[in-house]
Protein backbone atom coordinates (compact mmCIF):
# COMPACT_ATOMS: atom_id res chain seq x y z
CA UNK A 1 0.00 0.00 0.00
CA UNK A 2 1.44 3.40 -0.49
CA UNK A 3 -0.52 6.85 0.74
CA UNK A 4 -0.69 8.43 -2.57
CA UNK A 5 -3.23 6.03 -3.91
CA UNK A 6 -5.43 8.32 -1.02
CA UNK A 7 -4.67 11.66 -2.80
CA UNK A 8 -4.90 10.20 -6.17
CA UNK A 9 -8.80 8.50 -5.05
CA UNK A 10 -9.69 11.49 -3.51
CA UNK A 11 -8.27 13.50 -7.05
CA UNK A 12 -10.21 11.19 -9.34
CA UNK A 13 -13.73 11.92 -7.56
CA UNK A 14 -13.21 15.75 -6.98
CA UNK A 15 -10.66 16.67 -9.69
CA UNK A 16 -11.53 20.17 -9.96
CA UNK A 17 -12.14 20.79 -6.11
CA UNK A 18 -9.12 23.15 -4.77
CA UNK A 19 -6.99 20.97 -2.93
CA UNK A 20 -4.84 23.66 -1.48
CA UNK A 21 -5.22 27.50 -1.33
CA UNK A 22 -1.42 29.77 -0.75
CA UNK A 23 -2.36 33.25 -1.15
CA UNK A 24 -3.62 33.81 -4.36
CA UNK A 25 -2.91 30.27 -5.81
CA UNK A 26 -5.30 27.38 -5.71
CA UNK A 27 -4.41 24.30 -6.42
CA UNK A 28 -7.05 21.73 -7.36
CA UNK A 29 -6.96 18.24 -6.91
CA UNK A 30 -6.01 17.24 -10.48
CA UNK A 31 -2.63 19.66 -10.35
CA UNK A 32 -1.81 18.69 -7.08
CA UNK A 33 -1.37 15.17 -8.37
CA UNK A 34 -0.12 15.96 -11.35
CA UNK A 35 2.49 18.23 -9.80
CA UNK A 36 3.55 15.16 -7.51
CA UNK A 37 3.80 12.73 -10.73
CA UNK A 38 6.17 15.25 -12.37
CA UNK A 39 8.26 15.68 -9.38
CA UNK A 40 8.27 12.20 -9.25
CA UNK A 41 9.74 11.64 -12.38
CA UNK A 42 12.09 14.45 -11.70
CA UNK A 43 13.03 12.27 -8.36
CA UNK A 44 13.74 8.87 -10.49
CA UNK A 45 16.63 10.91 -11.80
CA UNK A 46 17.72 11.38 -8.53
CA UNK A 47 20.21 8.59 -6.92
CA UNK A 48 17.48 7.44 -4.36
CA UNK A 49 17.26 4.13 -3.72
CA UNK A 50 13.67 2.49 -2.46
CA UNK A 51 13.11 2.84 1.01
CA UNK A 52 16.26 5.59 1.37
CA UNK A 53 15.56 8.34 3.83
CA UNK A 54 15.17 11.51 2.00
CA UNK A 55 15.53 15.08 4.61
CA UNK A 56 13.39 17.55 3.41
CA UNK A 57 14.26 21.42 4.03
CA UNK A 58 11.40 22.84 2.79
CA UNK A 59 8.96 26.15 4.63
CA UNK A 60 5.02 25.65 4.76
CA UNK A 61 3.74 25.86 1.39
CA UNK A 62 2.11 23.69 -1.70
CA UNK A 63 5.63 22.41 -2.64
CA UNK A 64 6.47 21.11 0.97
CA UNK A 65 3.02 19.09 0.23
CA UNK A 66 3.80 17.80 -3.32
CA UNK A 67 7.32 17.00 -2.63
CA UNK A 68 6.45 14.74 0.33
CA UNK A 69 3.58 12.38 -1.91
CA UNK A 70 6.35 12.71 -4.78
CA UNK A 71 8.78 11.13 -2.67
CA UNK A 72 6.22 8.97 -1.46
CA UNK A 73 5.71 7.94 -4.90
CA UNK A 74 8.90 6.85 -5.65
CA UNK A 75 9.05 4.69 -2.16
CA UNK A 76 11.49 7.07 -0.64
CA UNK A 77 11.18 7.59 3.47
CA UNK A 78 9.98 11.63 4.25
CA UNK A 79 12.09 12.86 6.96
CA UNK A 80 10.88 16.49 7.66
CA UNK A 81 13.47 18.85 8.61
CA UNK A 82 12.25 21.47 10.41
CA UNK A 83 13.10 25.45 8.96
CA UNK A 84 14.66 26.73 12.28
CA UNK A 85 17.59 23.84 12.34
CA UNK A 86 21.19 25.29 12.02
CA UNK A 87 23.60 23.53 10.27
CA UNK A 88 24.54 21.68 13.00
CA UNK A 89 21.45 20.16 13.73
CA UNK A 90 21.25 19.07 10.40
CA UNK A 91 24.20 17.35 10.18
CA UNK A 92 23.47 15.49 13.59
CA UNK A 93 20.26 14.24 11.94
CA UNK A 94 21.53 13.49 8.53
CA UNK A 95 23.92 10.98 10.11
CA UNK A 96 21.61 9.59 13.29
CA UNK A 97 18.57 9.63 10.19
CA UNK A 98 21.13 7.77 7.83
CA UNK A 99 19.97 10.07 4.52
CA UNK A 100 20.61 9.69 1.51
CA UNK A 101 19.90 13.05 0.43
CA UNK A 102 18.16 16.73 1.39
CA UNK A 103 15.76 18.08 -0.75
CA UNK A 104 16.13 21.82 -0.45
CA UNK A 105 14.43 24.93 -1.30
CA UNK A 106 17.75 26.85 -1.14
CA UNK A 107 20.72 25.53 -2.23
CA UNK A 108 22.91 23.54 -0.17
CA UNK A 109 26.72 23.20 -0.67
CA UNK A 110 27.17 20.35 -4.08
CA UNK A 111 23.55 20.45 -4.12
CA UNK A 112 21.99 20.42 -7.95
CA UNK A 113 18.70 22.00 -9.06
CA UNK A 114 15.78 19.53 -9.38
CA UNK A 115 13.31 22.16 -10.03
CA UNK A 116 13.63 25.93 -9.92
CA UNK A 117 13.51 25.80 -6.38
CA UNK A 118 14.23 22.73 -5.36
CA UNK A 119 17.55 20.76 -5.03
CA UNK A 120 19.05 17.72 -4.13
CA UNK A 121 21.94 17.40 -1.69
CA UNK A 122 23.05 14.27 -1.90
CA UNK A 123 24.87 12.37 1.55
CA UNK A 124 26.65 8.93 1.44
CA UNK A 125 25.83 6.73 5.18
CA UNK A 126 28.76 5.24 6.25
CA UNK A 127 26.35 2.21 6.73
CA UNK A 128 23.33 2.00 4.66
CA UNK A 129 20.14 2.24 6.71
CA UNK A 130 18.00 -1.05 7.27
CA UNK A 131 14.56 -0.44 7.31
CA UNK A 132 14.15 -4.12 8.30
CA UNK A 133 11.54 -5.13 5.75
CA UNK A 134 9.18 -2.27 6.81
CA UNK A 135 6.87 -0.48 4.01
CA UNK A 136 8.38 2.79 5.76
CA UNK A 137 6.46 6.12 4.72
CA UNK A 138 8.10 8.54 7.44
CA UNK A 139 10.33 9.33 10.36
CA UNK A 140 10.40 11.83 12.68
CA UNK A 141 13.47 12.89 14.33
CA UNK A 142 13.23 13.80 17.52
CA UNK A 143 16.35 15.30 19.42
CA UNK A 144 16.42 14.96 23.30
CA UNK A 145 19.40 13.53 25.17
CA UNK A 146 21.97 11.74 23.68
CA UNK A 147 21.08 8.57 24.97
CA UNK A 148 17.46 8.79 23.82
CA UNK A 149 15.82 6.88 21.29
CA UNK A 150 16.34 9.29 18.04
CA UNK A 151 13.32 9.23 15.39
CA UNK A 152 10.21 7.56 15.45
CA UNK A 153 9.01 5.03 12.49
CA UNK A 154 6.05 5.08 10.81
CA UNK A 155 5.01 2.77 6.90
CA UNK A 156 2.64 3.53 4.90
CA UNK A 157 0.27 1.28 6.53
CA UNK A 158 0.48 2.73 9.70
CA UNK A 159 -0.30 5.85 8.65
CA UNK A 160 -3.46 4.69 6.92
CA UNK A 161 -4.72 3.17 9.79
CA UNK A 162 -4.04 6.88 11.58
CA UNK A 163 -6.00 8.81 9.02
CA UNK A 164 -8.82 6.57 9.34
CA UNK A 165 -8.63 6.64 12.76
CA UNK A 166 -7.88 10.42 13.21
CA UNK A 167 -11.08 10.98 10.92
CA UNK A 168 -13.56 9.30 13.11
CA UNK A 169 -12.31 12.33 16.03
CA UNK A 170 -11.97 15.10 13.84
CA UNK A 171 -14.94 14.28 11.03
CA UNK A 172 -13.87 16.47 8.53
CA UNK A 173 -15.32 16.09 4.47
CA UNK A 174 -14.85 17.31 1.35
CA UNK A 175 -17.03 20.68 2.25
CA UNK A 176 -14.79 21.20 5.26
CA UNK A 177 -12.49 24.21 4.72
CA UNK A 178 -9.16 24.00 6.93
CA UNK A 179 -7.12 26.96 8.06
CA UNK A 180 -3.97 25.67 8.39
CA UNK A 181 -1.06 27.65 9.82
CA UNK A 182 1.31 24.87 12.07
CA UNK A 183 4.88 23.99 10.25
CA UNK A 184 4.26 21.34 8.48
CA UNK A 185 7.63 19.47 9.17
CA UNK A 186 6.28 19.22 12.92
CA UNK A 187 2.54 18.18 11.79
CA UNK A 188 1.45 16.64 8.67
CA UNK A 189 0.10 12.98 9.05
CA UNK A 190 -2.95 13.02 10.72
CA UNK A 191 -3.29 16.82 9.98
CA UNK A 192 -2.71 17.04 6.18
CA UNK A 193 -2.85 13.90 4.86
CA UNK A 194 -6.27 13.00 6.61
CA UNK A 195 -7.60 16.67 5.02
CA UNK A 196 -6.42 15.48 1.19
CA UNK A 197 -7.61 11.94 1.99
CA UNK A 198 -11.53 13.65 2.36
CA UNK A 199 -10.95 15.87 -0.41
CA UNK A 200 -11.29 18.69 1.82
CA UNK A 201 -9.77 22.40 0.85
CA UNK A 202 -6.69 23.30 2.94
CA UNK A 203 -5.87 27.22 2.90
CA UNK A 204 -2.38 27.92 4.19
CA UNK A 205 -2.43 31.37 6.15
CA UNK A 206 0.58 33.29 6.97
CA UNK A 207 1.03 33.08 10.81
CA UNK A 208 3.03 35.98 12.00
CA UNK A 209 -0.37 37.87 12.83
CA UNK A 210 -3.90 37.80 13.64
CA UNK A 211 -4.88 39.80 10.65
CA UNK A 212 -3.71 37.49 7.69
CA UNK A 213 -5.54 34.29 9.74
CA UNK A 214 -8.86 36.14 9.78
CA UNK A 215 -8.65 37.43 6.53
CA UNK A 216 -8.03 33.90 5.24
CA UNK A 217 -11.06 32.05 6.70
CA UNK A 218 -13.47 35.15 6.24
CA UNK A 219 -12.64 34.79 2.39
CA UNK A 220 -12.65 31.52 2.06
CA UNK A 221 -15.12 30.52 4.56
CA UNK A 222 -12.94 28.33 6.51
CA UNK A 223 -14.85 25.83 8.70
CA UNK A 224 -12.16 24.53 10.54
CA UNK A 225 -9.36 26.29 12.21
CA UNK A 226 -6.55 23.90 13.34
CA UNK A 227 -4.00 26.02 15.39
CA UNK A 228 -1.56 26.18 18.85
CA UNK A 229 -3.02 28.17 21.92
CA UNK A 230 -0.76 30.87 20.58
CA UNK A 231 -2.37 31.44 17.45
CA UNK A 232 -5.69 31.94 19.28
CA UNK A 233 -4.58 33.68 22.14
CA UNK A 234 -3.58 36.31 18.97
CA UNK A 235 -6.83 35.55 17.40
CA UNK A 236 -8.90 36.75 20.69
CA UNK A 237 -6.87 40.07 20.83
CA UNK A 238 -8.06 41.14 17.93
CA UNK A 239 -10.33 43.83 17.74
CA UNK A 240 -11.76 44.36 14.39
CA UNK A 241 -14.84 42.72 15.14
CA UNK A 242 -14.60 40.60 12.65
CA UNK A 243 -16.88 37.17 13.51
CA UNK A 244 -16.16 33.84 11.72
CA UNK A 245 -19.62 32.61 11.51
CA UNK A 246 -18.10 29.53 8.87
CA UNK A 247 -15.90 28.08 11.50
CA UNK A 248 -17.81 24.80 12.61
CA UNK A 249 -14.64 23.65 14.63
CA UNK A 250 -11.57 25.17 16.82
CA UNK A 251 -8.92 22.17 17.80
CA UNK A 252 -6.08 23.44 20.04
CA UNK A 253 -2.89 21.26 19.45
CA UNK A 254 0.49 21.15 20.60
CA UNK A 255 0.18 22.34 24.38
CA UNK A 256 -2.34 22.62 27.04
CA UNK A 257 -4.71 25.44 26.33
CA UNK A 258 -4.44 27.71 29.29
CA UNK A 259 -7.89 29.00 30.66
CA UNK A 260 -7.79 32.28 29.35
CA UNK A 261 -6.84 31.67 26.03
CA UNK A 262 -9.87 29.03 25.98
CA UNK A 263 -12.42 32.23 27.63
CA UNK A 264 -10.93 34.75 25.68
CA UNK A 265 -11.34 33.17 22.50
CA UNK A 266 -14.46 31.96 23.34
CA UNK A 267 -16.02 35.49 24.64
CA UNK A 268 -14.75 37.31 21.26
CA UNK A 269 -16.29 34.55 18.48
CA UNK A 270 -18.57 32.51 20.56
CA UNK A 271 -17.00 29.42 19.65
CA UNK A 272 -15.40 26.58 21.99
CA UNK A 273 -11.93 25.85 21.44
CA UNK A 274 -11.09 21.70 21.21
CA UNK A 275 -8.58 20.32 22.64
CA UNK A 276 -7.02 16.85 21.84
CA UNK A 277 -4.41 14.28 22.56
CA UNK A 278 -1.86 13.86 19.48
CA UNK A 279 1.34 11.78 20.46
CA UNK A 280 3.85 11.57 17.33
CA UNK A 281 4.24 7.36 18.27
CA UNK A 282 0.17 7.06 18.43
CA UNK A 283 -1.68 9.55 15.89
CA UNK A 284 -4.76 11.73 17.35
CA UNK A 285 -5.75 9.32 20.09
CA UNK A 286 -8.48 11.49 21.49
CA UNK A 287 -10.82 14.78 20.22
CA UNK A 288 -13.17 16.71 22.79
CA UNK A 289 -15.97 17.48 20.38
CA UNK A 290 -18.37 16.02 22.66
CA UNK A 291 -18.01 18.42 25.54
CA UNK A 292 -15.89 21.51 24.83
CA UNK A 293 -17.54 23.94 27.00
CA UNK A 294 -18.22 22.16 30.46
CA UNK A 295 -15.19 20.15 29.77
CA UNK A 296 -13.11 22.53 27.55
CA UNK A 297 -9.66 21.95 29.78
CA UNK A 298 -10.66 17.74 28.98
CA UNK A 299 -8.70 16.62 25.84
CA UNK A 300 -12.44 13.98 25.53
CA UNK A 301 -12.85 10.61 24.89
CA UNK A 302 -10.93 8.04 22.82
CA UNK A 303 -11.38 8.42 19.25
CA UNK A 304 -12.30 5.55 16.99
CA UNK A 305 -10.87 2.07 18.51
CA UNK A 306 -8.39 3.52 20.58
CA UNK A 307 -8.14 2.53 24.02
CA UNK A 308 -6.91 4.30 27.40
CA UNK A 309 -6.07 3.78 30.51
CA UNK A 310 -4.27 5.20 33.65
CA UNK A 311 -2.01 2.90 35.20
CA UNK A 312 -1.35 2.51 38.78
CA UNK A 313 -3.54 5.49 39.63
CA UNK A 314 -3.28 7.21 43.02
CA UNK A 315 -5.82 7.64 45.71
CA UNK A 316 -7.43 10.61 43.51
CA UNK A 317 -7.20 8.36 40.16
CA UNK A 318 -4.49 10.07 38.69
CA UNK A 319 -1.86 8.04 36.84
CA UNK A 320 0.76 7.36 34.00
CA UNK A 321 -1.70 7.65 30.63
CA UNK A 322 -1.27 4.37 28.81
CA UNK A 323 -3.21 4.14 24.99
CA UNK A 324 -3.61 1.19 23.01
CA UNK A 325 -5.35 1.09 19.21
CA UNK A 326 -4.94 1.85 15.80
CA UNK A 327 -2.04 3.24 13.85
CA UNK A 328 0.81 2.92 16.43
CA UNK A 329 4.65 3.63 15.47
CA UNK A 330 6.66 1.16 13.98
CA UNK A 331 9.94 1.46 15.50
CA UNK A 332 12.26 3.65 17.19
CA UNK A 333 15.10 4.57 14.65
CA UNK A 334 18.52 4.98 16.29
CA UNK A 335 18.72 2.62 18.08
CA UNK A 336 16.09 0.80 16.07
CA UNK A 337 13.81 -0.65 18.67
CA UNK A 338 10.60 -2.37 17.30
CA UNK A 339 7.13 -1.48 18.62
CA UNK A 340 6.64 -4.61 20.19
CA UNK A 341 9.66 -4.08 22.33
CA UNK A 342 8.46 -0.34 23.50
CA UNK A 343 4.52 -2.04 24.31
CA UNK A 344 3.96 -3.21 27.63
CA UNK A 345 1.39 -5.70 27.26
CA UNK A 346 -0.03 -3.98 24.01
CA UNK A 347 -0.23 -0.68 25.72
CA UNK A 348 2.09 2.23 24.94
CA UNK A 349 3.02 4.01 28.22
CA UNK A 350 2.36 7.99 27.08
CA UNK A 351 5.03 9.72 29.67
CA UNK A 352 1.92 12.20 30.53
CA UNK A 353 0.09 11.83 33.80
CA UNK A 354 -3.72 12.25 33.46
CA UNK A 355 -6.92 10.90 35.08
CA UNK A 356 -10.31 10.20 33.54
CA UNK A 357 -13.83 11.18 35.08
CA UNK A 358 -17.07 9.20 35.00
CA UNK A 359 -18.25 9.86 31.58
CA UNK A 360 -14.99 8.62 29.90
CA UNK A 361 -13.32 12.37 29.58
CA UNK A 362 -9.43 11.95 29.84
CA UNK A 363 -7.60 14.95 31.35
CA UNK A 364 -4.10 15.46 31.34
CA UNK A 365 -1.64 16.98 34.03
CA UNK A 366 0.99 16.99 33.62
CA UNK A 367 4.90 15.35 32.16
CA UNK A 368 6.53 13.20 33.74
CA UNK A 369 9.43 14.54 31.58
CA UNK A 370 10.75 17.94 31.65
CA UNK A 371 10.24 18.59 28.13
CA UNK A 372 9.59 22.72 27.87
CA UNK A 373 6.51 23.45 25.43
CA UNK A 374 7.63 27.13 24.32
CA UNK A 375 4.41 28.57 21.50
CA UNK A 376 3.73 24.61 20.78
CA UNK A 377 7.40 23.54 20.07
CA UNK A 378 9.05 20.98 22.17
CA UNK A 379 12.23 22.17 23.90
CA UNK A 380 14.45 19.17 25.81
CA UNK A 381 16.18 20.97 28.65
CA UNK A 382 19.07 17.83 28.57
CA UNK A 383 19.91 19.08 24.94
CA UNK A 384 20.06 22.47 25.53
CA UNK A 385 22.38 21.86 28.68
CA UNK A 386 24.71 19.63 26.89
CA UNK A 387 25.48 22.72 24.15
CA UNK A 388 25.66 25.22 27.38
CA UNK A 389 27.87 23.11 29.16
CA UNK A 390 30.35 22.54 26.22
CA UNK A 391 30.90 26.55 26.37
CA UNK A 392 34.40 26.81 28.15
CA UNK A 393 33.09 29.75 30.59
CA UNK A 394 30.04 27.43 31.88
CA UNK A 395 30.54 25.38 34.78
CA UNK A 396 27.37 23.88 35.13
CA UNK A 397 23.65 24.58 33.69
CA UNK A 398 20.07 24.35 34.25
CA UNK A 399 17.69 24.51 32.11
CA UNK A 400 13.84 24.80 32.27
CA UNK A 401 10.31 25.84 31.49
CA UNK A 402 9.67 29.22 32.67
CA UNK A 403 5.85 29.68 32.72
CA UNK A 404 4.77 32.21 30.71
CA UNK A 405 0.95 33.80 30.52
CA UNK A 406 0.93 34.43 26.41
CA UNK A 407 3.38 31.51 25.31
CA UNK A 408 2.89 28.51 27.34
CA UNK A 409 6.67 28.49 28.58
CA UNK A 410 9.52 30.36 27.56
CA UNK A 411 13.23 28.48 27.93
CA UNK A 412 15.02 30.00 31.24
CA UNK A 413 18.52 28.64 32.17
CA UNK A 414 20.21 29.04 35.05
CA UNK A 415 24.14 29.10 34.80
CA UNK A 416 27.40 28.72 37.10
CA UNK A 417 30.51 30.58 35.12
CA UNK A 418 33.88 29.69 35.98
CA UNK A 419 35.06 32.41 36.46
CA UNK A 420 31.42 33.80 38.22
CA UNK A 421 32.34 36.97 36.72
CA UNK A 422 32.80 36.17 33.08
CA UNK A 423 30.96 37.89 30.43
CA UNK A 424 27.69 36.34 29.48
CA UNK A 425 27.89 37.29 25.95
CA UNK A 426 30.06 34.46 24.29
CA UNK A 427 27.55 32.38 25.74
CA UNK A 428 24.69 34.23 24.18
CA UNK A 429 26.85 34.10 21.31
CA UNK A 430 27.70 30.54 21.35
CA UNK A 431 23.67 29.53 21.63
CA UNK A 432 23.07 31.17 18.59
CA UNK A 433 25.66 29.01 16.47
CA UNK A 434 24.75 25.74 17.78
CA UNK A 435 20.70 25.91 18.44
CA UNK A 436 17.72 26.78 16.79
CA UNK A 437 16.24 29.74 17.56
CA UNK A 438 13.53 28.64 19.90
CA UNK A 439 15.59 26.33 21.78
CA UNK A 440 17.88 29.13 22.92
CA UNK A 441 17.00 30.65 26.36
CA UNK A 442 15.07 33.88 26.44
CA UNK A 443 16.14 34.84 30.41
CA UNK A 444 19.41 33.60 31.97
CA UNK A 445 20.20 34.16 35.50
CA UNK A 446 23.51 33.43 37.11
CA UNK A 447 23.85 31.19 40.00
CA UNK A 448 26.69 30.30 42.89
CA UNK A 449 25.01 26.31 42.72
CA UNK A 450 22.66 24.58 40.91
CA UNK A 451 20.40 22.47 43.80
CA UNK A 452 21.49 18.71 43.57
CA UNK A 453 19.29 15.92 44.76
CA UNK A 454 20.70 14.60 48.47
CA UNK A 455 21.16 11.05 47.74
CA UNK A 456 22.61 11.02 43.95
CA UNK A 457 24.10 14.91 43.81
CA UNK A 458 22.59 14.50 40.39
CA UNK A 459 21.44 18.17 39.25
CA UNK A 460 17.68 18.65 40.48
CA UNK A 461 15.30 18.74 37.51
CA UNK A 462 12.29 20.32 39.04
CA UNK A 463 11.40 23.88 37.35
CA UNK A 464 12.04 26.59 40.05
CA UNK A 465 8.22 28.52 40.29
CA UNK A 466 8.16 31.65 38.44
CA UNK B 1 8.53 59.13 28.24
CA UNK B 2 10.88 56.39 26.40
CA UNK B 3 12.30 58.24 23.31
CA UNK B 4 11.48 56.54 19.99
CA UNK B 5 15.21 56.28 19.10
CA UNK B 6 16.51 54.55 22.13
CA UNK B 7 13.71 51.74 21.17
CA UNK B 8 14.90 51.84 17.63
CA UNK B 9 18.39 51.44 18.58
CA UNK B 10 17.37 48.67 21.20
CA UNK B 11 15.85 46.72 17.95
CA UNK B 12 18.46 47.32 15.99
CA UNK B 13 20.73 46.11 18.08
CA UNK B 14 18.54 42.83 19.63
CA UNK B 15 17.91 41.97 15.49
CA UNK B 16 21.51 42.35 14.97
CA UNK B 17 22.33 40.00 17.47
CA UNK B 18 19.64 37.35 18.59
CA UNK B 19 17.59 37.31 14.93
CA UNK B 20 19.30 37.75 11.75
CA UNK B 21 22.73 35.99 10.19
CA UNK B 22 25.63 37.53 10.87
CA UNK B 23 25.70 38.32 6.47
CA UNK B 24 22.03 40.49 6.96
CA UNK B 25 22.68 44.12 7.11
CA UNK B 26 20.24 45.20 9.31
CA UNK B 27 19.08 49.13 9.17
CA UNK B 28 15.82 51.10 10.14
CA UNK B 29 14.50 50.66 6.95
CA UNK B 30 14.76 47.40 6.58
CA UNK B 31 12.01 45.40 5.56
CA UNK B 32 11.65 42.57 8.09
CA UNK B 33 9.39 40.28 6.48
CA UNK B 34 11.40 40.34 3.66
CA UNK B 35 14.57 39.54 5.47
CA UNK B 36 13.08 36.82 7.05
CA UNK B 37 11.98 37.97 10.63
CA UNK B 38 8.75 35.45 11.52
CA UNK B 39 6.69 34.34 14.21
CA UNK B 40 9.43 33.08 16.44
CA UNK B 41 11.73 35.96 16.23
CA UNK B 42 8.10 38.18 17.41
CA UNK B 43 7.98 35.63 20.19
CA UNK B 44 11.29 36.18 20.87
CA UNK B 45 11.11 40.28 20.71
CA UNK B 46 8.35 40.15 22.82
CA UNK B 47 9.65 38.34 25.55
CA UNK B 48 13.17 41.01 24.99
CA UNK B 49 11.13 43.84 25.54
CA UNK B 50 8.72 42.39 28.29
CA UNK B 51 11.85 41.09 30.00
CA UNK B 52 13.23 45.03 29.80
CA UNK B 53 10.25 47.09 30.56
CA UNK B 54 8.07 44.81 32.27
CA UNK B 55 5.06 44.93 29.51
CA UNK B 56 3.92 42.91 27.44
CA UNK B 57 3.06 44.15 24.13
CA UNK B 58 -0.40 42.62 23.08
CA UNK B 59 0.28 40.64 19.36
CA UNK B 60 -2.75 42.24 18.57
CA UNK B 61 -1.45 45.57 18.55
CA UNK B 62 1.41 44.33 15.68
CA UNK B 63 -0.77 44.74 12.55
CA UNK B 64 1.20 44.85 8.96
CA UNK B 65 1.89 48.27 9.22
CA UNK B 66 3.90 48.36 12.34
CA UNK B 67 5.90 45.48 10.99
CA UNK B 68 7.22 46.92 8.05
CA UNK B 69 10.61 48.30 9.09
CA UNK B 70 12.67 48.54 11.85
CA UNK B 71 11.54 52.15 12.43
CA UNK B 72 7.65 51.68 12.01
CA UNK B 73 8.05 48.97 14.83
CA UNK B 74 9.95 51.15 17.08
CA UNK B 75 7.11 53.80 16.65
CA UNK B 76 4.87 51.02 17.44
CA UNK B 77 6.69 49.74 20.83
CA UNK B 78 7.36 53.29 21.97
CA UNK B 79 3.55 54.24 21.65
CA UNK B 80 2.32 51.50 23.52
CA UNK B 81 5.16 51.77 26.07
CA UNK B 82 4.58 55.48 26.31
CA UNK B 83 0.67 54.53 27.15
CA UNK B 84 0.96 51.69 29.53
Amino acid sequence: MNLTELLDTTAARWPQKPALIEDAMVVSYAELVQRTQELAIKLQALPITTGGRIGLAFPNGVSYVALTFALWRVAAVVVPIPSECTEEEIADLAAAMQLEGILSQKSRPESTAVTADCFFGRLRPPTPPDNHGLNLAFIRFTSGTTSARKGVALAHETIRDRVLSANQALRIGSEDTVIWCLPMAHHFLVTLVVYLSVGATVVLARHVLAQPFLDATIRWRGTVLYAAPFHFAMLARDRSGAALPSVRLAVSTTCALPPEVAEDFYGRYQIPLVQGMGVIELGLVSLNTDDPQARWNSVGRPAGDFRVQIMDPDATGCGEVAVAGPGIFDAYVAPWIPREQVLRAGWFFTGDIGRIDADGFLFLLSRKTAVINLAGRKVFPEEIEAVLNRHPTVRESRVYGQPHPHLGEVVAAELVLEPPHASLEPVRQYCREQLAAYKIPMRFTLVSALPRTPVTGKIRRAAPVA
Amino acid sequence: MIAASEIETKLLDFLKREVFAADVAVTPETDLIAAGFDSMSLVRLLVFIETDYGFWIPESEITGDALQTVRTLAATFTRLLNAR
